[in-house]
């Protein structure tokens, strides 16, 4: 019983593992080094092998949410709620314990206990076996936590960001109130899917009776990069998106992401603002159109995702080239040269992911597009002038469609032992 | 239904406080029990730990010992149970179910990595009396019988205005008759067929044997004609008949009764709130609030059983009650409950919402039912 674990038993395998992860903890990195699977746990570690990626964890404590800087991952799951509770109480206790389980999943550990066999098991299970998949969970309050019609149902009006605007209409907006809004979002980022479900699912579960979902929105493939080291992937219309998307690693992310350490209200230092809209891409459409045509909607080359006129993706984006016959290279009502920063000035950092919902059932056409996550200081200033100009003047909307739209203030991250929006309630 | 493997509720223990050498220990709503363990350059602390078997959750703290960030317990070399990564400041739990006997806690890196953890048998639980299990239990009986007997009354006119083709009357009283099944419906469901013979949808059985209310609410509502429906309707009779005298042999325990109520809710989110269950009279509504009043007043008797420490989540489902019955409230009528397709999507919603929000804390309750 008190003889040491020998070389090659479960025990010798862990103390391999405990380095590598106590090292990086130290470091304060995105963690590496899932757990190996161990027998006779009751809360189970999630992991099963150790696959380089999908075995990494990110770290869910610090300064700012994860989820965000994060390098996008493959997958999302989106989920907003409606708050069902009329109590102040109610929040706070759900805050708390959706935190806990959060700093829990993200390790690839299970919600809560499992064993006990005459009760509904706490985790439902279904991700048992599996790694953590750099999962991260991502918290978010929306308009109507503050004011909803006129009332100040939990005593926060006052604390409303003035950045937290009600998103205005644009021009071809087609949105559906039912997948729009929402009092609280958790964005579900990692590269399992049933990983990404099993959080969601697990976090709706534990809100019963104190929030109702109010929509769901799935993604599969990232829509853009995040992080220099990342290459640029391609959207439902076949092209690079993204390339110019603000990155991590530049100086000047902050001030364009996280609120501003010295801005009011206090609570929201170090949080950032996230809007949503599901754009729904009229595919067929899109597919009978010529690639000339396509590459000038666009305003790049689908093959390299090179500016028109130039071969490199990163090349700059020339919107003063004219061709031989004096006419502009990138045509002025092309998707870059209007969304293009140097146009507008505006940067805002892209995260969002390809989705489909199957098939529209009226027409018989694919339900597909790309769901568009935007980080931003402030999108009175960043999101909102952006998309006036793009609804107003982009080609592109002959084949788009935004049909849902949302605004979430996403609070500043946890440190242990604290909660989501800690700030906010105190 | 009423299933089996639900009913094994023998094995928990419920409402234990241990006490370990130096060690603590609580146990929360769920009955399962908290060790407090600290992680110290020195050792664990305690370094001797003693617990009562079953469920545990053990919680692990590290202040200041930056050279100590886990927490394993061992039985023999394999690890049951650990934590890993408890870097100072930080506090974090794992759960187990312990097992009697003796084991190794280890806490690497520290001066001395070892210590041991005694398990001792369980059994020495907080146990209801005895009266009292067998008052909730009778008092549950009463309201089944009640239920039984106002079915059978009930069935005898309607059955009466079936035979004599009279339609209007017949619907008339299909909705409140059965809605006396409905309360008590787990219970016929552990009676094995009589829930299909009484109960089964179109579909659900072979078409010659399909019999029960909703072959005459066929009649009624979708052939507009009885004919044929004799038969049928001498068959409900036998079979109500059957369903009560059956219920004088039953016997139930108080964690049995806290499962039906969950189970009379599954059935309202699986085909009331579907309106599947009476599709052609629509009188979804009906059966949706005789399944809630079956609920609670399971709810009712078995409460009293529960530990005095779940007093929040008693207070939880009653609000959560409230909650489902006020949503229903706008659909009553003077003649019972309005017609599902009066519902609007958004109704529909919100009460599956509802009813949701009730049964997730109601499952809970059959574990810490006192045995």
């Amino acid at each position: 019983m008190n003889d040491t674990p020998k070389k090659g038993d479960v025990g010798e395998s862990k103390k391999h593992a405990r380095g590598l992860t106590r090292r990086r903890l130290l470091g304060g990195a995105a963690v590496g080094a899932g757990g190996l699977a161990i027998g006779g746990l009751s809360v189970a570690k999630l992991s099963g092998h150790a696959d380089a990626q999908s075995a990494q964890r990110v770290a869910f404590h610090g300064a700012h949410q994860a989820g965000i800087a994060t390098p996008a991952q493959d997958r999302l799951l989106f989920a907003s709620f409606d708050v069902a509770t009329r109590e102040r109480a109610d929040v706070v206790a759900l805050l708390k314990s959706w935190t806990r389980a959060a700093e829990r999943l993200v390790n690839g550990e299970t919600v809560g206990f499992l064993r006990d066999p005459v009760s509904p098991a706490d985790d439902t299970g279904e991700a048992l076996g599996l790694e953590p998949a750099r999962l991260t969970l991502t918290f978010g309050f929306g308009p109507t936590l503050f004011e909803r019609d006129g009332h100040d149902p939990y005593g926060l009006a006052a604390s409303r960001p003035a950045s937290l605007v009600d998103i205005p209409a644009f021009r071809g907006d087609a949105l559906d109130p039912a997948r729009s809004g929402g009092d609280l979002c958790v964005q579900a980022c990692g590269d399992d899917p049933q990983v990404l479900f099993h959080a969601i699912r697990n976090l709706a579960r534990i809100g019963r009776g104190s929030v109702v979902l109010r929509w769901v929105q799935e993604g599969f493939g990232r829509t853009s990069s995040t992080s220099q080291t990342q290459v640029t992937p391609r959207n439902l219309l076949g092209f690079k998106d993204g390339t110019n998307n603000i990155r991590s690693e530049q100086s000047d992310f902050a001030q364009h992401v996280w609120v501003d350490p010295g801005a009011d209200p206090a609570w929201m230092r170090g949080g950032s603002c996230l809007v949503a809209r599901r754009i729904r891409v009229r595919i067929e459409t899109w597919d009978r159109s010529s690639l000339s045509d396509q590459e000038a909607t666009i305003g790049r080359h689908r093959s390299t995702g090179a500016p028109l006129g130039a071969t490199d993706e990163f090349h700059t984006v020339d919107l003063a080239a004219v061709d031989s016959g004096g006419a502009l290279v990138i045509p002025a009502d092309a998707h870059i040269a209007i969304a293009n920063q140097q146009s507008l000035g505006i940067h805002l950092l892209r995260r969002g992911y390809n989705f489909t919902d199957g098939m529209d059932p009226r027409t018989g056409q694919l339900d597909a597009g790309l769901f568009f996550l935007a980080y931003q200081r402030d999108p009175r200033v960043q999101f909102i002038p952006m998309q006036h100009a793009l609804a107003s003047g982009d080609t592109l909307n002959e084949y788009i469609q935004h049909v849902s739209s949302a605004i979430f203030a996403v609070p500043p991250g946890v440190n242990p032992g604290g909660f989501i929006g800690e700030a906010l309630f105190h | 239904m009423l299933r089996t493997r639900k009913l094994l509720i023998g094995g928990v223990i419920v409402g234990v406080v241990l006490s370990g050498c130096g060690g603590g220990g609580q146990t929360n709503a769920a009955g399962v029990r908290t060790i407090d363990v600290a992680l110290t350059d020195e050792s664990c602390q305690p370094i001797a730990l003693s617990a009562v078997a079953g469920p545990t959750t053990v919680h692990v703290t590290n202040q200041d010992a930056d050279g100590v960030t886990e927490f394993e317990i061992l039985d023999g070399k394999k690890i049951i149970g650990e934590v890993e990564n408890v870097v100072p400041g930080l506090d974090r739990s794992f759960s187990l179910t312990l097992k009697p006997g003796s084991f190794v806690i280890y806490c690497p890196g520290a001066k001395k990595e070892r210590g041991t953890l005694e398990v001792a048998a369980g059994g020495t639980g907080q146990t209801a009396d005895p009266a009292a299990r067998k008052a909730a239990v009778d008092a549950y009986l009463t309201y089944v019988k009640k239920e039984a007997d106002q079915l059978v009354a009930d069935t005898g006119p309607f059955v009466v205005a079936v035979k004599a083709g009279d339609i209007a009357k017949a619907k008339a009283l299909f909705a409140t008759t059965r809605s006396h099944y409905e309360t008590i419906e787990p219970i016929a469901e552990s009676f094995g067929d009589l829930d299909a013979a009484l109960d089964a949808r179109e579909g659900d059985v072979p078409a010659v044997e399909w019999s029960g209310f909703h072959r005459i609410e066929k009649a009624l509502w979708a052939d507009g004609s009885l004919n044929g429906m004799s038969e049928v309707a001498d068959k409900l009779v036998v079979d109500v008949a059957k369903l009560r005298s059956l219920i004088d042999s039953i016997e139930l325990e108080p964690a049995k009764i806290a499962n039906g109520a969950v189970e009379l809710l599954n059935e309202v989110s699986a085909s009331k709130i579907t309106g599947e269950e009476d599709r052609y009279s629509h009188t979804d509504l009906a059966d949706f609030e005789a399944n809630v009043a079956g609920a609670k007043q399971a709810f009712e008797v078995v409460k009293e059983l529960m530990a005095k420490n779940d007093k929040t989540l008693v207070e939880t489902i009653n609000g959560r009650f409230a909650d489902v019955e006020s949503a229903l409230a706008p659909f009553k009528t003077s003649s019972g409950m309005a017609s599902y397709t009066a519902l609007t999507n958004a109704n529909k919603t919100m009460l599956s919402q509802r009813i949701d929000a009730l049964a997730e804390p109601l499952s809970r309750v059959a574990a810490l039912v006192l045995q």
